[in-house]
């Protein structure tokens, strides 16, 4: 079974991949942790680098991207309705400063 | 009508895909689903509440980034080893899979012993959850997630000890899965704390 074994080393190979990214994301989020520059573009740059981490975490080792979207429905609506009522709130506080 | 009598053919092949999904891979992911309810409302009163109180900076100063950083690294290296055991699992390697097993396990530990020295440091520098709003939140956000953590480290204890016997090992099969779904959940969540409680 050369084919199959093959598979098997391509998908171990990808997963270490996939981990280099996830480092240099963080790397990447340190490096602009601590550079000088303005919190709110530090702020968006980390939490972009999260984002991107995230992505890369659930699609490739939480193999939704082979998956059936009922399972992407089962985990985006809780992640909707987190940032849809998070959102909601935010004027309030606006408003209040 | 015709494209009235197509959808009806075509709903038992959607039911079909439906139901070759495993059970047990739809439990968990309702289980995290549950989760992400438990940590997005305690992530999203942190948000605001730090929002209407001026971004707390000062505060945050006093928790220790370099030790988060090296935290976030344990917890992203056993994931990695996390996915090379689900991948044994599939290649029907039991060897590889105890090591992989193993080194998750000896990485979560890792991660609760640094959370544990930087508890002690902070504690002993006079932080502690009564000491303000963002230290509370603090170690309620930081303190959920390593009960998780811990969680996870019984379930891959409880595998991997079916896996030394050698016991179960069709069951193992589906169940390493499983709890690599939980365990790259809690990544996840370290993923946003990291940047949300330390750096920002």
């Amino acid at each position: 079974m050369p084919q199959l074994g093959d598979n098997f080393r391509t998908a171990r190979l990808w997963d270490v991949r996939v981990w280099e990214y996830l480092v240099l994301l963080l790397a990447a989020g340190l490096v602009v942790f601590v550079a000088p520059m303005p919190k709110l573009g530090v702020i968006a740059l980390i939490f972009g680098a999260a984002v991107a981490k995230t992505a890369l975490v659930v699609r490739n080792y939480m193999h939704l991207k082979r998956e059936h979207l009922l399972l992407y429905a089962i985990a985006l609506i809780p992640v909707l309705l987190f940032v849809g009522l998070t959102l909601t709130l935010l004027p309030d506080i606006a408003l209040r400063q | 009508m015709d494209t009235l009598a197509a959808s009806p053919s075509d709903l038992p092949v959607e039911t079909d895909r439906i139901r070759a999904i495993p059970r047990g891979k739809v439990g968990v992911w309702w289980f995290l689903a549950s989760e992400i309810m438990i940590f997005g409302g305690l992530i999203g009163c942190f948000i605001l509440i730090r929002l209407a109180h001026g971004g707390w900076r000062a505060e945050a100063d006093h928790v220790h980034w370099r030790i988060g950083a090296l935290n976030t690294l344990v917890l992203l290296t056993s994931s990695l080893t996390m996915a090379l055991a689900c991948d044994a699992v599939k290649e029907g390697n039991q060897r590889a899979l105890k090591i992989f097993l193993a080194l998750t396990m000896f990485l979560g530990l890792t991660f609760l012993g640094i959370k544990a020295f930087e508890y002690s440091r902070e504690i002993a520098d006079g932080w502690t959850p009564a000491t303000n709003l963002f230290f509370a939140f603090y170690f309620t956000l930081t303190g959920l997630h390593a009960c998780h953590v811990l969680g996870g480290v019984v379930a891959n204890t409880s595998l991997w000890v079916c896996a030394v016997r050698g016991r179960l090992w069709p069951l193992i099969q589906h169940r390493v899965e499983l709890a690599g779904l939980y365990w790259h959940f809690v990544d996840v969540v370290w993923i946003f704390l990291f940047p949300l409680v330390y750096l920002s």
